[in-house]
Parts: structure tokens; sequence; C-alpha cells
């Protein structure tokens, strides 16, 4: 008997993980699934069934929005935007990190937490306080498309801000710094040539995580009435619903692909560095 | 004209002071050891040479013209830092070019500079591997040639072995040495191995508390140490209790010994008398003792032994073959040759 329940035992712990992985999968792919039926099958749920299953599948409803005036547009003022982001982004976040880890080593933790804050304030509540500040003192800058970048920088905060500070623990930036310094290097060539080279792969990190950030925010695009890719679909949705998941669809694929593209293109460098042989 | 000059350098870090009236002249050529524990100032004093921390007040003077305020980019001094510090994006010979690019020469005279500074190194052959290609050693014999390759007025080395396993340490050391002279470059070298530091220098300067202690070639800081500091972290040394019995004779439990001239301490004053284990010898009307430890190092063995009377615990060079006769447990004399001793006040 004893025997019998330790041998369920060893099989249930062998198989356990297996099908908390399933449930997992199946919580993440059946909704992904279901859009993407909805999206290209035109059958109302109701009326489905073995005779209708494999007919009516098209890609009518995306195609449609590909048509839309706004397509477009919209998706170019989000990639504008979303470049911008990430050039204040760097230009403010990398120098910062640097500074605290070299002069101010001590001060890390409350710029950990400093940074951490945007993640913790809704966007509505941000840009409600902005918005009350800028509309009687410079109406020009709300009226800007590219107003809203540096709402995204500030939102992209808590994700780009530690990975440049990973970037920056992965290698001995005192050291190098010292190194090119007593080499000749003025700050601007230490910079240039010795860290940023040596930081690519978390800076390349960053910057699609700012991007990602800034393809699929809306609260403050709609607040401030702007045309972004984001407020185009959720308006899009409102008016086609089948070409408006299609579009949902898509953009999660294509934010998916570029996730995974960072994956790839970091860890083909870090593999690089890893598979050569030590003489 | 001396090649670099410290001129009275203070530095405090909070209420820690690192350095305190630090003065050092090092002459063209001449290859300096800053050597002390850990904490003792050494690297600061090599930092602020370098122009990465500023005195508190002092000079650093580079063939007499003053370079405190200048910033550490415009001083024209190569270092070799204690961590592996090569670019890891570019290869051994893009790391070597790195100062020549800063300094804008033109591409003929960085090939020509790059081959002779590896041929120097003998490294000639890695040109093209990354730093996480190359061990160790090799890495810091890059990062020697890439110090080299800018001709910088002083060399600063900043513990450049004491990442390095044993067998390398000894090699790379001596080809510091060989290179430097080579060269002909003055070289500050910070070190805290004592070993390493009576190998290398021309000159010592072994410090402690951000002071300096004695400067003095190899020989004079072991043979003749200042301090009773200098005696005890230079070298091995056996504290010996005993009393001051004359002008120039020291008294270990009724054993008379000559001593140097001991300044200021009276006759009859407890003191400890410090002696190295090649002033101690076997000999059959010495201390009377027991051996504890016979260790063979090589070319010498040190031989343990523990004193009667004064229950002290020694130990003795024998030199080579010395203890061949011996087995633990046996009895011995111990002799002492006082000409060298230091003593040092008990309190």
């Amino acid at each position: 008997m004893a025997a019998i329940s330790s041998r369920i035992k060893a099989y249930l712990g062998r198989i356990g993980p297996s099908l908390v992985l399933l449930a997992a999968a199946v919580f993440f792919i059946a909704p992904i699934l279901s859009t993407a039926r909805a999206a290209f099958h035109k059958v109302p749920t109701i009326l489905l069934d073995r005779h209708t299953w494999f007919k009516k599948w098209s890609l009518e409803g995306v195609r449609r929005a590909f048509d839309e005036e706004f397509f477009w547009p919209t998706l170019a003022l989000s990639l504008k935007l979303a470049l911008v982001t990430v050039l204040i982004t760097m230009a403010l976040l990398v120098p910062t990190a640097l500074f605290v880890h070299l002069r101010l080593p001590k001060a890390r933790a409350l710029v950990e937490f400093l940074t951490v804050l945007p993640y913790v304030v809704p966007p509505i509540a941000l840009v409600a306080g902005v918005a009350a500040f800028f509309r009687p003192n410079a109406r020009w800058f709300l009226n800007s498309d590219f107003s809203l970048a540096p709402f995204y920088v500030v939102m992209a905060m808590p994700f780009t801000y530690r990975a440049i500070d990973a970037g920056i623990k992965a290698i001995d930036v005192r050291t190098l710094v010292d190194a090119s310094r007593s080499l000749g290097g003025s700050w601007a060539t230490t910079l240039r040539k010795a860290l940023l080279p040596n930081m690519a792969s978390s800076l390349l990190s960053s910057a699609f995580l700012t991007a990602t950030v800034v393809l699929g925010e809306f609260t403050i695009a709609s607040s401030l009435a702007k045309n972004t890719f984001a407020t185009f679909s959720f308006e899009y949705f409102s008016r086609d619903a089948q070409g408006g998941v299609g579009l949902a669809l898509l953009t999660l694929l294509a934010t998916t692909a570029l996730l995974g593209l960072m994956t790839v293109a970091t860890r083909s460098k870090s593999r690089k560095a890893a598979t050569v042989t030590r003489f | 004209m001396s090649a670099l000059t410290f001129e009275a350098v203070r530095k405090t870090f909070g209420s820690n002071v690192a350095l305190e009236g630090f003065d050092l002249d090092l002459q063209q050529g001449e290859l300096v050891t800053l050597l002390g524990p850990s904490g003792c100032g050494k690297t600061t004093g090599l930092r602020i040479a370098a122009g990465f921390e500023r005195a508190d007040s002092g000079k650093i003077l580079v063939e007499g013209a003053d370079i405190s305020k200048m910033p550490p980019h415009k001083r024209n001094m190569g270092m070799v830092f204690q961590s592996y510090s090569l670019f890891p994006n570019l290869t051994v010979t893009g790391n070597v070019e790195y100062g020549l690019r800063t300094r804008r020469l033109d591409k003929v005279e960085r090939e020509r500079r790059v081959a002779e500074v590896l041929e120097l190194v003998q490294l000639t052959a890695l040109g093209s591997r990354y730093a996480h290609q190359l061990s160790g050693g090799q890495q810091q014999r890059v990062a020697l040639a890439r110090a080299l390759a800018v001709r910088p007025r002083v060399l600063l080395l900043d513990e450049p072995l004491s990442a390095l396993d044993a067998k390398v340490r000894t090699t790379l050391r001596d080809e510091i040495r060989r290179i430097q002279t080579e060269v002909g470059i003055t070289t500050l070298f910070v070190t805290h191995d004592q070993e390493e530091a009576l190998a290398i220098s021309d000159r010592i300067c072994v410090m402690s508390n951000g002071h300096i202690e004695q400067l003095g070639t190899p020989t004079e800081v072991y043979r003749k140490p200042a301090t009773a500091f200098v005696a005890r972290f230079v070298g091995t040394m056996n504290v010996l209790p005993a009393t001051i019995s004359g002008a120039t004779e020291a008294n270990v439990n009724g054993t008379r010994i000559a001593i140097p001239a001991a300044k200021g301490m009276g006759k009859g004053s407890s003191i400890s008398l410090l002696v190295r284990p090649e002033d101690l010898m076997l000999a059959t009307d010495g201390l009377p003792g027991t051996v504890t430890s016979i260790t063979f190092q090589g070319a010498s063995t040190l031989v343990g032994v523990r004193l009667d009377v004064i229950d002290q615990l020694v130990s003795i060079d024998v030199g080579q073959g010395g203890a061949d006769t011996l087995t633990l447990g046996d009895r011995v004399g111990v002799g002492v040759n006082g000409s060298n001793a230091v003593c040092e006040p008990t309190e």
C-alpha cells in the first residue's frame, strides 16, 4: 500500500510541474486564440458548429483597418514618439545612473526608489496635474503631439532605469572610467568609447521596453486628445469590432516580436562572449 | 630633476586621514614601491598622483611643474590597475591603441607603437584577441602595454599582480622589472606584498596610517628597519622579551646580546628584541629550547623552536641542509646575532 502511494507521489512529482505549465499556457494562450478567431472568423459564437467551423475565415477585418484614414498617420506618430522617448530616456537616465554609481553610491537605493514611483502613481493623476499646470502657463506645450514624450519617459522609467542600472552593474565602471581617463580620454570620449559600447545590450533592452510602453499607452494620449496608435485602435474598435480585435491582435504580436527580438539580440551578444575558448 | 614629487600631501576622507605630510621624490627611471597594510594610504597616494583624487593640501610635481590641479586625462601618466581593466569591447590592439587615438596620432604611428609595445610584453601574436580570450596574466601584460604605448612621464602600478596566482605573479613581477629597466621609465608601484616590494624596487617607501615609516633600498628596509613597524611588516621577525643592560647590550633571560645603540631607552627598560630568522642560529651554548617544527622551503629550511624559560616560539633560518640531523622534540640551544636587531619598548 505504502509502495503504491509513494509511486503515485513520484508520478505526481514528475508530471506536476508540466501540469502547472500547461494550466498557465491555457490561461494565457486561450484568450489570444479566441481573439484570433474573433478577428479572422466571420461566424458568431452562437452559430459555431462542425459545419461552420472551417468556413468564412478571412483577413478582411485587419485589411479594413489598414485602409483606415488614420491608421498610418497615428502609427507614424506613435513610432516617432517612441523614438523621441527613447532618446530623451537615454540622454537623461544613462548619465544619471553613471553619476550615481561613480559619485553617489550611497544614493543608489534612494534613486532606485524614485524611479519606481511612476509605477505607483496612476497615469491619470499624473496627466491631470501636469495639464492643470501647463494649460494656463504654456498651452503650446500641451498642443504639441510631442508633449506626450516626457510623460512616456516618466512612465517607462521603472523599467528603463532598471535595465540601464543592470548594464552598469555588469561592468566594472569605476576601473573602465579610470583606465580611459588615465589614457587621455575626456569624459565624453570615455562615455562614447569605453562605457556605452559595453552597455549596448542593456541600452537595447531599455530602448525596446520604452518603445513597447509608448506603443501601448492609451490613458494619457486620450486625456490630452492626441491621435496615437493606441487611441486610434480604441476608436476603431468602437466602430468595427472585428477589425478592432484584429488590430489589437496584430499590435500584440508586433510588441511580442519586439521583445523576442530584444531577447535574441541581447542573448546572442552574451553567448558570443561565453562560447569563446579560453587559452 | 625629480621625475615625480609629492610635497606635504594631505588627504582625508571624512574624519579618516588617509595621507598626512606625505613627501616623496622619485628620480628619473627609478622604481619606488609604496608598501604597507591595507588602509595605510598607499593607493590614495597613487590615485592622487594619477589625478583621480584631489589632495586637500600639498602639491604633486612632475619634473618640477605643479600638476596638482590638472585633470587625469591631461597628466600623461600610464596606469595599470589591480582589477582587470581592459575594455571588453576592444581587441588587444584596440586597447593598446586607445590612448594613441585620444592623442590623435596617425595610423602609421599608431601601428608602429602598438607593434613596439606588444613585442615588449611578448604578446605580438594576440593582437586580435578580446580580453575574455586572455588569461589574467596576459590581460595585465596588455594593460601594461596599453599604459606604455602613450609614452607616459610616469608609470603608476596599483597592485597589478594581486589578482594573479603565485607562479604567474612571480613571472610577471620579473617581467615588469625587466620592461621598466629597458624602457627606463619612472615607476610608482603600490603593493601590500613585502616579498614583491623587496624583489622589484629601487627604493621602498613603507607606510602606515597615512605617513612614511621608512624610505630606503630593499636591503636597508630589510636589514636596518627604522621602526618596529617596518621590522614587523617587512619579512619575518622573532620577538624576544629582553631588558637593556648597557649602551649597546641587551639581556635575554641572562644571556647578553650585543645590539645597535637603543636610543632613548635607559638601562633596565623592558624591550622586545626583534630578530630575523637568519640572525638566529643553532648553538650549544644558546638559549635552551625544543624543536617544534621543521619547514622545508626549497632554498632554505625554517626550524621552529620553543624556548624554555621565556616560553617563546622562534623561527630560525638554518639555510640549506642545516636541519638534516634534527627531528621534532630535539633539545637545542639558540644563539642570537643582535647586530641587526630592533629594540621596541614594551608598555
